[in-house]
């Protein structure tokens, strides 16, 4: 379980129709290690991510979950074939994902939406799902909110509360689809607080993010992409300090004015 | 100008309604069983990504849709049994048939409801490892079911009304007694009249609840 890499993809394709949005993607995450993704909008990122976690069925190569390969299992004869729907959802309970929109559930509240995943997914007694629930949102600073409803909250909180819910279910690694993309200005910083936090604590992440201070700051490895291919990869001050490639040079310079 | 109302009649003959209600109700409520839960599975196969369970329900719907209802009931009760062998009861068809017809457009509001839920919803569902049919459940069902409110009280004012062509089969409903009425008093403008007030106060007090539930999720959400 502890041996070995937490995230592999190997070969990514995947294509929309005719668009072909990822032309072979390989990265490696390690147990613990935060790989930031940058790279303009449109580039793949939120495609990769959402492949990782299985909610875009992949065309070509392999996605692993430490062990598992996500989404897809070997038939007899040796080629891989779609995995039932319960193989499915158990290999992405391991995965929180963290979407732009929060998408949280505006038909129940916040605590409810936290423990919606450990009650039905995991199987666990209301009982006893509230009481790690609530100390989640403690540590993402909504314990003064855990019988509002979303709608009665701003985006920051309902980002967090989001990012409470993925906790929730104990996760191996967590993926954040820019969490931040669709926030105030102002908000923006309370949710990074709350990434810094599990970085710090040694969770295993793939954040594709617009806020490059953040991703400098957070990240152990930097990965650009563009065209749905990796342009580059490496240690933070690599990139942002002495990119190899002129397409990243480019693109900092752009979103840095 | 020259015609005396008297309405008097619909009093003393007030236990005709009554019998024809009781009817009405039965119908509807047959009827309306037959049509949620088979709106309900056609909807959700109408919302299939998959092609072979679509497709059926696809014709289904605009087979029901695209046909009169009265042909339906007809069909039903007289050319069914010369088909099948199977020969339902007056009243039994007529709740099949009118049934049958509502499923068709139950269904389209289901499936519309389950479309108007933002995909991240599902996503979201999926992200935590919940499977189809936990998704459906818990997170898309529940918060569709609160759009498809307004058109389905919608739907069922129309079905009660529709329990009126029961009497193309002779079934007691309030249409029927209300026409055996008029053919013994010839009385047809109070009997209508009264027929079309009954209706009316079957029918608000789903119109104000819908209203008021309408209201209330507005503020949850």
């Amino acid at each position: 379980m502890n041996g070995g890499p937490a995230i592999t993809v190997r070969g990514l394709h995947k294509y929309f129709g005719r668009l072909h949005v990822l032309r072979g993607i390989d990265l490696v995450v390690g147990r613990g290690e935060v790989l930031v993704l940058i790279g303009p909008s449109g580039s793949g990122k939120s495609t990769l991510l959402r492949c990782i976690d299985f909610l875009e069925e992949y065309d070509q190569g392999e996605i692993w979950l430490g062990r598992d390969l996500v989404g897809y299992r070997r038939n007899a004869a040796g080629r891989l074939v779609r995995d039932r729907d319960a193989a499915v959802s158990r290999v992405r309970a391991r995965m929180g994902m963290v979407f732009q929109s929060f998408n949280l559930f505006p038909h129940k509240t916040v605590l409810e939406n936290v423990i919606e995943g450990p009650v039905i997914v995991k199987g666990q007694k209301r009982d006893e799902a509230i009481p790690p629930a609530k100390a989640l949102l403690d540590r993402v600073g909504l314990s003064d909110k855990l019988h509002a409803y979303p709608t009665q909250l701003s985006g920051g909180q309902q980002q967090r509360a989001a990012i409470a819910r993925a906790l929730a279910m104990q996760p191996e690694a967590m993926l954040f689809d820019e969490p931040t993309s669709s926030l105030d200005p102002e908000l923006v910083g309370e949710v990074l607080e709350v990434m810094r936090g599990l970085a710090a604590d040694g969770m295993t992440m793939i954040v594709a993010t617009h806020e490059m201070g953040f991703a400098q700051e957070i990240a152990d490895r930097v990965m650009m992409i563009d065209h749905g291919m990796i342009v580059e990869s490496g240690r933070p001050e690599q990139i942002f300090g002495a990119p190899a490639q002129e397409r990243t040079a480019e693109f900092l310079r752009r979103v840095r004015h | 100008m020259g015609y005396n109302w008297y309405f008097q009649i619909v009093w003393d003959y007030r236990e005709v309604f009554f019998r024809g209600a009781e009817v009405t109700a039965e119908l509807t409520i047959g009827a309306l069983a037959i049509s949620l839960s088979l709106g309900l599975a056609l909807g959700l196969c109408r919302s299939s990504r998959v092609g072979f369970v679509r497709w059926p329900a696809a014709l289904y719907v605009e087979l029901f849709r695209s046909t009169p209802i009265l042909v339906q009931l007809v069909w039903i009760y007289y050319a069914l049994p010369i088909l099948s062998g199977v020969q339902m009861g007056n009243v039994l068809s007529a709740a099949v048939g009118i049934g049958l017809h509502s499923a068709a457009y139950v269904a389209e509001i289901f499936r519309a409801g389950i479309k108007s839920i933002e995909r991240g919803q599902m996503d979201a569902a999926k992200s935590i490892g919940m499977r189809y049919s936990a998704a459906m459940r818990r997170i898309i069902l529940p918060q569709a079911v609160r759009r498809m409110i307004p058109p389905f009280i919608n739907e069922f004012a129309t079905l009660i009304k529709l329990t009126t062509l029961g009497s193309v089969l002779a079934v007691n409903e309030l249409l029927h007694e209300s026409e055996n009425l008029i053919n013994n008093t010839y009385r047809p403008l109070e009997v209508y009249t009264a027929l079309a007030i009954v209706f009316a106060v079957i029918i608000f007090p789903f119109i104000y609840l819908s209203q008021r539930l309408e209201r209330y999720w507005r503020v949850r959400g």
